[in-house]
């Protein structure tokens, strides 16, 4: 009977990785030393490292250590994976938590301030329509000159005119009041000649 | 060596859900149940639920983050993320799919972003080495803890230090296969990568790990 030969380390890894083997690998392993010998080193580096690598993350993760985590997961899934509120407004709200349902007072005091606002819209409005003698009867008797004329002659009024009045204003009685003031301020060409 | 098959445990459909021919894993029963009472609106009785589910993946889940980022306080924070993202989206968990596996790849990729930002950190945080030097290591987890006490043993060292010379990929699917214990179906569908794919990098990385450790 001619010997099998010996198996490829594919076949070996795969049988080692729970693949059950062929009838004919199963009787080659039985019969033959030097593949089951293989087989085991293998099956045994592979338990190996398996095993450290596990062994090593069990001894850093206690049970200590997982009994926290295990809070704090459950803790963050309090306080992060919550859905946000949502206020249904104004379906929502009850009529009886209102400010003005509850208290029948407050809407008197509303509806006042409402009226108030809409007479003194249309008040203003119809102000601005009414000539402004009829609507500003108290300036003409203080005998002041009225804004809407100044205005005007703020608005036609030259340069020259102006500094002509001024100087005017200040020539005159009412301005002897600041001569002594001039009289301290240093002119122009005095700061210059120092 | 236990296997996937061995954790498929047969379990009563929840209510709420749709009704499934192929029986379903218990993480997949419970996170099924979960869902169904939050669409319900019943967020309590949920919380009680996921309460368990934690209680049954927690233990699976930190030796892949622990594998992933080799640092305690990294892989902790990599759980408790993958959990409450868990449950904020439990509504899109289709009953369809193995639960482990939606949480598995919700896990690696929260690992994967770590890693990520942990790199940039050591980057631009850490003093740079010199020009010539290579990159700096990843940070591992402090030691002289008892919990480091398995290392001291030569062996365990040599292994963990024959892991971390896989490459990424070699490494992360050796880690789903063999210490998570996923079939290479689930870990194909954990990492979005056809069946032979994972078989090619999970021979490769069994293959260099014999060449290392067998020296």
């Amino acid at each position: 009977m001619m010997r099998q030969p010996h198996l490829s380390d594919d076949r070996l890894i795969d049988v080692c990785l729970d693949r059950a083997p062929a009838a004919l690998e199963r009787q080659h392993l039985e019969t033959c030393d030097v593949c089951e010998g293989r087989r085991a080193s293998l099956a045994r580096l592979l338990a190996d490292v398996s095993e450290v690598a596990r062994d090593e993350a069990d001894a850093v993760f206690t049970p200590e250590r997982l009994s926290k985590q295990h809070a704090r997961i459950l803790q963050r899934v309090d306080r992060e994976a919550r859905p946000g509120r949502i206020i249904s407004f104004p379906a929502g709200h009850r009529r009886g938590h209102t400010l003005l349902g509850a208290r029948p007072g407050m809407r008197w005091i509303a509806g006042a301030a409402a009226a108030g606002l809409v007479i003194g819209l249309l008040a203003g409005r119809f102000a601005h329509v009414l000539p402004a003698g009829v609507a500003r009867p108290a300036s003409q008797a203080g005998g002041s000159v009225a804004p809407a004329t100044l205005r005007a002659v703020s608005m036609t009024m030259s340069e020259e005119e102006f500094l002509g009045r001024l100087e005017v204003a200040i020539e005159g009685t009412s301005g002897s009041a600041l001569r002594p003031l001039d009289d301290l301020t240093p002119l122009v060409w005095e700061v210059s000649a120092r | 060596m236990s296997r996937t098959t061995s954790r498929r445990a047969t379990s009563p459909t929840a209510a709420g859900s749709p009704a499934q021919a192929a029986p379903l894993s218990k993480d997949s029963a419970l996170a099924a149940e979960i869902k169904a009472l939050v669409v319900a609106g019943t967020r309590d009785a949920a919380r009680e639920r996921f309460a368990d589910l934690v209680a049954l993946l927690q233990r699976r889940a930190t030796r892949i983050a622990y594998q992933y980022l080799r640092d305690v306080h990294d892989a902790d924070e990599a759980v408790q993320d993958a959990f409450v993202k868990v449950f904020t989206h439990i509504a899109s968990y289709r009953e369809e799919l193995p639960f482990e596996v939606w949480f598995t790849r919700i896990l690696v990729n929260g690992c994967l972003d770590l890693r990520k930002a942990r790199s940039r950190r050591v980057r631009w945080v850490l003093p740079a080495t010199g020009a010539g030097e290579t990159a700096p290591r990843e940070p591992v987890a402090p030691e002289a803890g008892p919990e480091d006490q398995l290392l001291a043993s030569e062996r365990g060292c040599q292994i963990a230090a024959a892991v971390q010379q896989l490459p990424e990929r070699q490494r992360a699917v050796f880690t789903l296969c063999q210490i998570a214990g996923q079939s290479m179906n689930e870990v194909s569908q954990t990492l979005g990568l056809s069946e032979a794919t994972v078989r090619v990098h999970l021979f490769r990385a069994i293959r260099k790990l014999r060449g290392l450790l067998e020296r």
